[in-house]
């Protein structure tokens, strides 16, 4: 754990009008962990994916993707750096095939952006690379399907697909198992692991269970600040976390 | 697929034969239906597949056509190009028009892209009767089509062919503009725009691009438009050729490639056949739209696209007596329809009511549907409100036997699905 960090946050604020949401954020993420964020709800977790992402600009503080100031960057350009992210809600292209989609996601790298004078067809490698990706997902038998057809579970699938899709050095995912079944937080679940096998992965849940199985270290996030930061069983045993989070849950 | 190529192949054999059939009159029309076909398509990139509505491509039209003019007057009459390449000087004006327009009206969207469109579109509409210089004040601005490479361009069955190898050509890049990564990232921004910043594009960049190329488009129709005329004048920037491009486009149906271009094409033969016939022609042009919209959403192009589904599913022969009843209830509808406005029309007119009051005696008959119809008998009004209840309820009868085809359809695909479960040994 003594790389360099891949994406690190120094001091981060943000507040909304005199409301300070993240109030002077810390963290680090080393190449190829899997690191989840947990907090209470209104903690701020999804505000921090939002400026880590692009989304909104920090107040003040640093956000370094791979040694490279990126806070207050618009989105598209942090993603060209190599962060990609999914949304809490379902967030794809709905009127378009599965395969579209992916398309859509995998062309990006390629630089195709502004080509009016080939056929997108021509291009066998983004073709090729779609198809990997509906492969890995287990979506080949959807992909002439609409998106907006597909059952919830599959576009939670489709979604991490397209994260996936630009090979990014840094993939977060917001909540990727929100609203589902056991059976399809399980399913999702291993096919996470599988895919971000060597990637680097920051993830917001709240299922507790597949945070402690899938994270490799926790970062607890209560009221704007990183409370903790640690393994598993660091986490489990921090005394201020079972105050602060931990045990509001189990009052309930 | 090789249905639908055949069908192309004989659209083009007879859009060829045109001249040789058609009288000097249609053929006008008929140039007319091309240059509103390709300005339709050039509207409905933006609009249909980049989700753009824009409520003033009249702009990018008539600077097409101006910039024509301009052109064929050029070097004292003599041209900047020879006549069959002057809609070049249209599509560079428009894609010059589209950029610096686009790059502002893409700053945002939904409702406040459609009206920066419009005020854009207003805006020179209000200016241009004041620069004389470059759209001839009240006057216009008009020319003559040059010979070129031996031929006179003097017939209209020349400038039909002209305008037809023009169209052609325009719709056969817009297809396949479509299929290529600018085209495909044209889709993603009408389905989401966001996602594809967060992909790594930059949203601002492809949308003016998507823009400047359906200026182009429009400016190509609007040079067509202007090589027929011999001329060009302001009104061109009118607002009403901003909604008529729109509604055309939208009659015809904007999910369906050649879709607008139907709808426009019908659309002007409609004006061309009624705006003679009856002074309600705009009324019914309206009622038409407001129809669609409610009843067609998809336009004529998906209507033909959701039946030769159905039948191919259901097969003609189950299809057929509700077709034939939708058929029944729409020409009473219509014949119901014109005949209260035509009649509504001429009773309230200046010329009968002048009549009236002359004839001194009661309200004279008035001539609707070659024959004479007495304003105060009870029939006259009877005849028009019963094909009106009849055409509702024979629309009522098509759709209850529509629907329990359909109905019947899902109970045999459930029993399938069923007796498959069971074949698999599933409860």
């Amino acid at each position: 754990m003594n790389r360099m960090p891949i994406l690190s946050l120094r001091d981060v604020h943000k507040s909304f009008g005199q409301t300070p949401i993240i109030r002077g954020v810390d963290l680090d993420i080393v190449p190829g962990e899997r690191h989840a964020l947990i907090g209470p709800n209104g903690a701020g977790k999804s505000t921090l994916f939002h400026l880590i992402s692009g989304q909104i600009a920090p107040t003040r503080g640093k956000i370094d993707l791979d040694g490279r100031p990126i806070q207050g960057l618009p989105a598209q350009q942090v993603n060209r750096l190599g962060l990609a992210r999914s949304f809490q809600i379902t967030n794809v292209f709905p009127g378009l095939t599965v395969f579209e989609n992916l398309r859509l996601a995998a062309m990006r790298p390629y630089g195709l952006q502004y080509v009016f004078w080939t056929l997108i067809k021509t291009r066998r490698r983004i073709t090729a690379q779609v198809e990997q990706l509906l492969e890995q997902v287990r979506l080949q038998a959807r992909a002439d399907t609409l998106a907006s057809e597909l059952s919830y579970s599959e576009q939670r699938s489709l979604e991490i697909a397209m994260t996936l899709a630009s090979d990014p050095k840094v993939i977060m995912l917001d909540e990727p198992m929100a609203g589902m079944s056991n059976e399809e937080t399980d399913y999702t679940l291993a096919l996470i692991r599988e895919v971000t096998q060597g990637r680097t992965l920051l993830i917001v849940e709240h299922d507790m269970n597949v945070v402690f199985t899938l994270g490799d270290r926790i970062s607890v996030l209560v009221y704007g600040r990183i409370i903790a930061t640690g393994t598993p069983d660091e986490i489990r045993n921090n005394g201020l976390v079972k105050e602060a989070y931990l045990g509001e849950e189990m009052a309930q | 697929m090789k249905i639908r190529r055949l069908l192309l192949l004989a659209a083009i054999i007879g859009l060829v034969l045109v001249p040789v059939l058609l009288s000097q009159s249609l053929i006008n029309a008929a140039i007319q239906m091309l240059i509103a076909s390709l300005f339709a398509c050039a509207f409905s990139l933006l609009c249909g597949q980049g989700g753009m509505l824009s409520f003033g491509h009249a702009a990018y039209f008539g600077v097409g056509a101006f910039a024509t003019v301009h052109a064929m007057n050029a070097f004292g009459g003599a041209g900047l190009l020879p006549t069959p390449f002057l809609p070049l000087v249209g599509a560079a004006m428009g894609l010059v028009v589209g950029l610096i327009a686009g790059w502002f009206a893409t700053k945002r969207t939904g409702v406040y892209f459609a009206m920066i469109t419009l005020a854009l579109a207003e805006l020179l509409y209000a200016l241009a009767p004041h620069i004389k210089g470059w759209f001839g004040g009240e006057a216009g601005v008009s020319s003559m089509r040059m010979p070129a490479f031996g031929l006179s361009f003097g017939s209209n069955t020349q400038v039909y062919y002209l305008t037809l190898a023009w169209v052609l050509v325009s719709l056969g890049l817009l297809y396949l503009f479509t299929l290529t990564p600018l085209g495909r990232l044209t889709l993603g921004l009408r389905e989401n725009a966001r996602r594809l910043s967060f992909l790594g594009y930059d949203v601002h960049r492809v949308s003016v691009l998507v823009f400047a190329i359906s200026a182009m488009f429009s400016g190509i129709a609007g040079s067509l438009q202007a090589l027929n005329m011999e001329a060009a004048n302001y009104v061109i920037f009118d607002l009403q050729g901003s909604a008529e491009v729109l509604l055309n486009s939208f009659i015809g149906g904007v999910t369906v490639f050649l879709g607008p271009a139907l709808g426009a094409a019908l659309m002007t033969f409609f004006g061309y056949l009624v705006s003679d016939m009856t002074h309600a022609w705009l009324l019914y042009k309206g009622l038409l739209f407001v129809v669609v919209m409610l009843f067609i959403p998809r336009g004529i192009a998906g209507l033909v696209q959701s039946v030769t589904a159905d039948i191919r599913r259901q097969g003609l022969a189950r299809m057929a007596p509700s077709m034939a009843l939708y058929v029944a209830a729409s020409i009473l509808l219509m014949a119901g329809t014109v005949y209260l406005v035509e009649m509504l029309q001429r009773f309230f007119s200046q010329d009968y009511r002048s009549l009236a009051a002359l004839n001194g005696k009661g309200w004279p008959p008035i001539a609707v549907f070659g024959s004479h119809w007495a304003p105060t008998s009870v029939l006259t009004w009877a005849a028009p409100i019963l094909a009106l209840i009849a055409g509702l309820a024979v629309l009522r009868l098509a759709h209850a036997r529509w629907t329990s085809i359909l109905e019947n359809e899902e109970g045999v695909q459930t029993l399938l699905a069923r007796d498959s479960a069971a074949a698999r040994g599933q409860p």
